[in-house]
């Protein structure tokens, strides 16, 4: 005679498609760290992802070396050029291209120069903090108190504009 | 070494970008102006994914000098360059709320064929060679100065 047992039933709330950002993001903490421990990406510490960084040295290595300039570039990617900016590029073409996701097209700034304005402006004034908002995130769970206060002004300048979007939009 | 090092991590990181529409600075926007933490997670999760790799790595021997930094407090030499450090992220997170989407989120944009996004790249290349010209030797004076 056998005996009829039903198990429980085991309910996983973790949905893949809702956390996808989180994802990437506990990833992008974890390829910060191995790059820094274990593939000498520093000095200085922390520098393993970084969208600021990373294209201004690039940008440099290239003007050095084609140009004969004297622009500053990090220690370590003097001899060999840091490739991320080029794998983010090439991997989001990949990805929207085997989801059938790509498409020129314009957007999302709506004016050609103000989006070649907002590059030129960015990259001037995350340059003298000295990181994108993924460093800035990464030096912070590195313990570093000021890259805390950055962080912490980072959410203030979102808010701020934010504000002054909807400001200017009642306006209208 | 570090070259291919940083093109595979790019590889990586690329393809989730594309994939999550992983963005810093929207998630701090949707979350004020929309209550939506979908992409706010992404930051999260970064400073839990470093402080679980830094704290583990280094356990395992990982090279992180220094780690945890907190005791060293604020640490930013000279001290005359924090105001100028604050303006500049402060206006990196304001200018990035307007072109809807951080640096790498560009980035990825750009990979999606987005024109602003390969725009805001052009401007980007611009940008750091001014830095190098313009900027550069004023901050040289201020070290120097502090």
């Amino acid at each position: 005679m056998g005996i009829k047992m039903k198990l429980p039933e085991i309910r996983y709330n973790f949905k893949l498609s809702a956390n996808l950002a989180l994802i990437t993001g506990l990833t992008m903490g974890v390829l910060a760290a191995v790059a820094q421990g274990y593939f000498e990406v520093q000095p200085p510490v922390g520098l393993g992802v970084c969208a600021i960084t990373h294209p201004s040295n690039l940008v440099n290595w290239v003007a050095n070396n084609v140009f004969g300039t004297e622009f500053t570039i990090h220690g370590i990617f003097v001899a060999v050029p840091v490739l991320t900016p080029i794998g983010w590029i090439i991997g989001s073409f990949v990805a929207a291209l085997k989801n059938k996701e790509f498409k020129f097209r314009r957007g999302p700034v709506r004016e050609n120069l103000l989006a070649v304005i907002f590059g030129f402006l960015i990259v001037n004034l995350a340059l003298l903090w000295g990181s994108c908002p993924i460093r800035t995130a990464v030096l912070a769970s590195y313990g570093w108190i000021f890259a805390m206060i950055i962080l912490a002004t980072i959410v203030i300048g979102v808010i701020v504009s934010c504000e002054y979007i909807k400001w200017k939009v009642r306006r209208m | 070494m570090i070259g291919i090092v940083t093109l595979v991590i790019g590889l990586i990181l690329g393809y989730m970008g594309q994939r999550s529409r992983f963005c810093t600075i929207s998630g701090i926007r949707d979350l004020y102006l929309v209550r939506d933490t979908y992409r706010f997670k992404g930051l999260v999760g970064i400073i839990i994914g470093a402080v679980l790799g830094f704290s583990i790595f280094r356990l395992i021997g990982g090279d992180f000098p220094g780690f945890p930094l907190l005791s060293e407090g604020i640490n930013v030499e000279p001290p005359l360059l924090i105001p100028i450090m604050i303006f500049g992220a402060f206006g990196m997170a304001f200018f990035s709320t307007m072109a809807e989407g951080c640096p790498f989120r560009q980035h990825i944009m750009f990979g999606e064929g987005r024109l602003s996004g390969m725009l805001y790249i052009g401007g980007l290349v611009l940008g750091v060679i001014f830095f190098d010209i313009v900027i550069v030797p004023y901050l040289q004076l201020l070290t120097i100065a502090g």
